[in-house]
């Protein structure tokens, strides 16, 4: 373990050199063999698209409308989740708000849930005779269209951010801060010019991981009737024989995705913030009497809408059938499954994303920033995209792996890999690669300086990443569907099966075991946070 | 360490998961079921218990469940396909083996393919389910709920497979021009859109909408949930495709291993004790004789259907989704 003393100026802002370090074959050939299944989906659609042709092409007026849907949602739904998680991330852990450690969970609980059961939750709550509207005796609209999609992907999405931006709240030295108030800045001030722009790595992947989900989300934007690409995409593949069109479609969406990825990285400041891992007593700021009850009524409101509302209606529609007679039906072979492949997957995924951020954060270039690009242009795919493309992929090239497990996992590790990636690259660059160059200055050689540095160092985003990825394993359903062997039946193609008929008791079941299962991840995902 | 830590993790969850995975028999009959887990599951291991023959099923939508089967040919694994609907089965009759005339004589020849490559297991009826405090008058035929006093208040689920089925064979009843005519109407009235068949239910059940266009179980499935006592099933009387009878259907892929097993499932699915089930089970309406549906529904016969060869439905889908987008439904 890395101990105080090594450390060089805290807090230092570096400008990241270009640097040839020796030893970078090594990462550089395990970085090519993740990336390897990585590009499958890409060039596997692109190849059905080119052999295949595009089938009935979609007109360009249709094209437009959802360019301009999709887009509008993204922006939309990446700046409110932002400000939303960066708020409660500031709240729970930086001042003393009552209660600010069981805030700092609730915040992050919504992230367990499947934006599909989110929708469903939300319709059943809102309506003529929702839940909500019964019990306060007026009729609350359901939000259909934009603005539900809107809000529903915000209020879900805002605990990735504040996931993220927890930690990276938590890793800016005090001593920055503590400077500017010693000068004389107001509270405000220092928020804004000190804390904000050191924040600004841990905001740039929280708001690629929040935009890029949007952009491939399917439940919520399904469910409550708003038009995306992604939407369009699915519609096309449920309603018809033809894999063609879908699949021109998904080219366009991944070269938007790709557009915004350009975008994202011509604005990504160049400077990285290193800081010691000296633990400095940080004050928590005093809130005043009026700030706290803004403050718990904020954290309350959202709570109500992200976790007591869903969690009512789940548990209303469990009672209402039981109550008719319907049979709850066990799940316990579900969950079992879906915990295997998720650790399954989520180990991986840590494993694959380590010599990725160590080529993108320690020998940066044309190369290390085109790899970065393509783990995160597989992750804005829909998943349904993934999956067929994966399909195509095993019945051409590799049959024996078709309709395996270990395809499966592969494919998991390939959408999710971003989550893993950035949170190690974020472990990675606040760690000032001059404590490896002082390693080996030492005489340590290159395994040891890995083994006692740098993987030490990458630690607390692997494991961060590798949580991120149970979450979203436990809730995958379109890739899973297409290349999970026969009878591998989880809990979200559970819940899928049932919303889909109508058996809203036994989807009740199923999605509050996946909920219950998830929060094990996530306790421990938030444990350093926790701690301080 | 922490190598070892994932290490540990990563081979438990593969341990974990393989366990799990169905795994047990060598060579079982393998089922592509478009059909939900939830509606046909306790069915077929009724057949597994009946046979002793072992069941691996493969759960997905119908569509994608053709489109694998097309994409995989050959070299699928799949014995049997259970589909919602014609279309799926037709759009992969040549994959598909004629099944023997003992079995196709079970049924109506209606709810059969006309080259018997699959037979018709259970029927599902095209309805227009409503608010029963709506002060509408209920549509006599589907062109009546394209009138506008419905603008507005009608529910549909346009990309849903159930629709597209509902299309095709209107093309097959009225011809393309026709049916874009009828749907352009839909489309200018304003109809409200939702993702799937039971959320219309709730919602006509609710008031969120008077009345929708959908398969009549849906209804009763909301029952048993307990619900749906605000709402109706309406089978439009005029004898067009407002109260289509769309069978769900089975077929055995021509490439099986296993034919003799297969042909077990097919004549299985078609016993009184089957038919039964699914009449009391999944409020289909029961397709062999002597079979009655569940109670609260009236006898198959007495639905004023229409006649079109669902044969045909398949070559028909693909015009149907185009013009269910040239309408702007979706």
């Amino acid at each position: 373990m890395v101990t105080g003393p090594l450390v060089v100026s805290p807090g230092t802002k570096t400008t990241t050199r270009r640097q040839r370090r020796p030893g970078g074959r090594g990462w550089w050939a395990a970085a090519g063999i993740v990336l390897l299944p990585v590009l499958i989906p890409p060039i596997s659609l692109v190849w059905q698209v080119v052999t295949r042709g595009t089938g009935t092409p979609v007109p360009l007026d249709r094209l437009w409308e959802l360019f301009v849907a999709t887009v509008a949602l993204t922006v939309a739904v990446t700046i409110t989740a932002l400000s939303l998680g960066t708020a409660t991330a500031w709240l729970t852990s930086r001042t003393d708000v009552p209660g600010r450690r069981v805030w700092m969970i609730l915040a992050a609980l919504p992230l367990v849930m499947p934006s599909y059961v989110a929708a469903l939750t939300i319709i059943g709550a809102t309506g003529p005779t929702g839940l909500i509207s019964n019990w306060l005796g007026f009729d609350i609209p359901t939000p259909y269209g934009f603005v539900g999609a809107w809000l529903a992907l915000s209020v879900f999405l805002a605990p990735m951010a504040h996931l993220i931006v927890t930690p990276g709240l938590r890793l800016i030295d005090p001593a920055t801060e503590d400077a500017a108030t010693g000068l004389g800045a107001s509270q405000r001030r220092v928020f804004f010019t000190v804390t904000l722009p050191q924040l600004r790595p841990a905001l740039v992947s929280a708001g690629l991981m929040v935009g890029l989900y949007t952009i491939s989300d399917f439940g919520a934007v399904s469910l409550l009737r708003y038009d995306t690409f992604t939407r369009a995409i699915f519609t096309l593949y449920e309603g018809q024989i033809d894999r063609q069109p879908a699949a021109a479609l998904s080219l366009i969406l991944m070269v938007l995705a790709l557009g915004i990825l350009l975008v994202e990285r011509r604005t990504r400041s160049r400077a990285s913030y290193h800081t010691s891992r000296v633990r400095r007593i940080r004050k928590m700021l005093s809130l005043k009497k009026a700030g706290r009850i803004g403050a718990l009524a904020f954290l309350g409101t959202l709570t109500t809408l992200s976790i007591v509302i869903p969690v009512s209606v789940l548990i209303f529609w469990l009672a209402r059938g039981l109550g008719a007679g319907q049979e709850l039906g066990t799940v316990w072979e579900e969950t079992i499954r879906s915990v295997g492949v998720s650790i399954g997957a989520a180990t991986l995924a840590a494993f694959a994303a380590f010599p990725i951020a160590m080529i993108t954060t320690r020998r940066k270039g044309k190369m290390s920033d085109a790899a970065d690009t393509a783990v995160w242009a597989t992750y804005a795919l829909p998943h349904i995209t993934v999956g067929v493309a994966v399909v195509g992929f095993a019945l051409a090239w590799a049959r024996p792996l078709y309709q395996g497990l270990g395809l499966l996992l592969v494919t998991y590790v390939v959408m999710f890999l971003a989550q893993t990636m950035s949170s190690t690259q974020d472990s990675l660059r606040r760690a000032s690669p001059d404590l490896e160059d002082a390693s080996r200055g030492l005489g340590r050689g290159p395994l040891t300086t890995l083994r006692r540095v740098t993987i030490p160092l990458a630690t607390p985003g692997l494991l961060a990443g590798a949580a991120l990825v149970f979450l979203s394993v436990m809730k995958e359903l379109p890739a899973t569907l297409l290349l999970r062997p026969n009878g591998f039946e989880t809990l979200a193609i559970r819940i899928w099966s049932t919303t889909g008929e109508g058996f809203y008791t036994r989807a009740s079941v199923a999605s509050l075991a996946l909920l219950a299962v998830s929060i094990v991840p996530l306790l421990a995902l938030m444990f350093r946070d926790l701690r301080d | 360490m922490l190598k070892r830590l994932f290490a540990l993790t990563l081979l438990g969850g593969l341990i974990l998961a393989s366990c799990s995975a169905n795994d047990g028999a060598d060579d079982p009959l393998v089922v592509y079921s478009g059909r939900s887990e939830e509606l046909v599951q306790p069915l077929i291991d009724d057949f597994t218990e009946d046979t002793g023959i072992d069941v691996e099923v493969r759960y997905a939508g119908s569509t994608e469940l053709a489109a694998t089967l097309i994409e995989e040919g050959e070299r699928t694994e799949a014995d049997i396909f259970f589909a919602q609907d014609p279309a799926s089965l037709g759009s992969v009759a040549d994959m598909l083996s004629v099944l023997p005339s003992d079995v196709l004589g079970l049924v109506d020849e209606r709810f059969a393919d006309d080259e018997g490559r699959w037979v018709g297991t259970s029927g599902r009826v095209r309805t227009f389910v409503y608010n029963t405090g709506t002060d509408l008058p209920l549509p006599n035929t589907i062109d009546d709920v394209i009138d506008p006093i419905w603008a507005g208040q009608v529910g549909v689920a346009p990309t849903n497979g159930s629709f597209l089925a509902f299309v095709s064979a209107m093309i097959l009843e009225r011809g393309e021009e026709a049916t874009l005519a009828w749907l352009e109407g839909l489309a200018a009235n304003d109809p409200v859109d939702y993702p799937k068949n039971s959320p219309i239910v709730a919602a006509a059940d609710s008031g969120e909408i008077e009345g929708g266009l959908v398969n009549h179980y849906y209804l009763l499935r909301l029952r048993a949930e307990g619900e749906g006592d605000d709402s109706e099933n309406w089978f439009i009387p005029a004898g067009d495709v407002g109260a289509l009878v769309m069978p769900a259907g089975v077929a055995i892929l021509s490439g099986t291993n296993l034919p003799a097993e297969a042909r077990e499932f097919v004549e299985f699915l078609l016993t009184p004790e089957a038919q039964t089930y699914f009449a009391n089970e999944t409020f289909e309406f029961p397709l062999i004789e002597g079979v009655d549906p569940v109670e609260g529904l009236p006898p198959l016969s007495e639905i004023n259907a229409p006649d079109i060869n669902l044969s045909a439905l398949a070559d028909v889908l693909g015009v149907a989704a185009r013009l269910v987008a040239e309408a702007g439904l979706v």
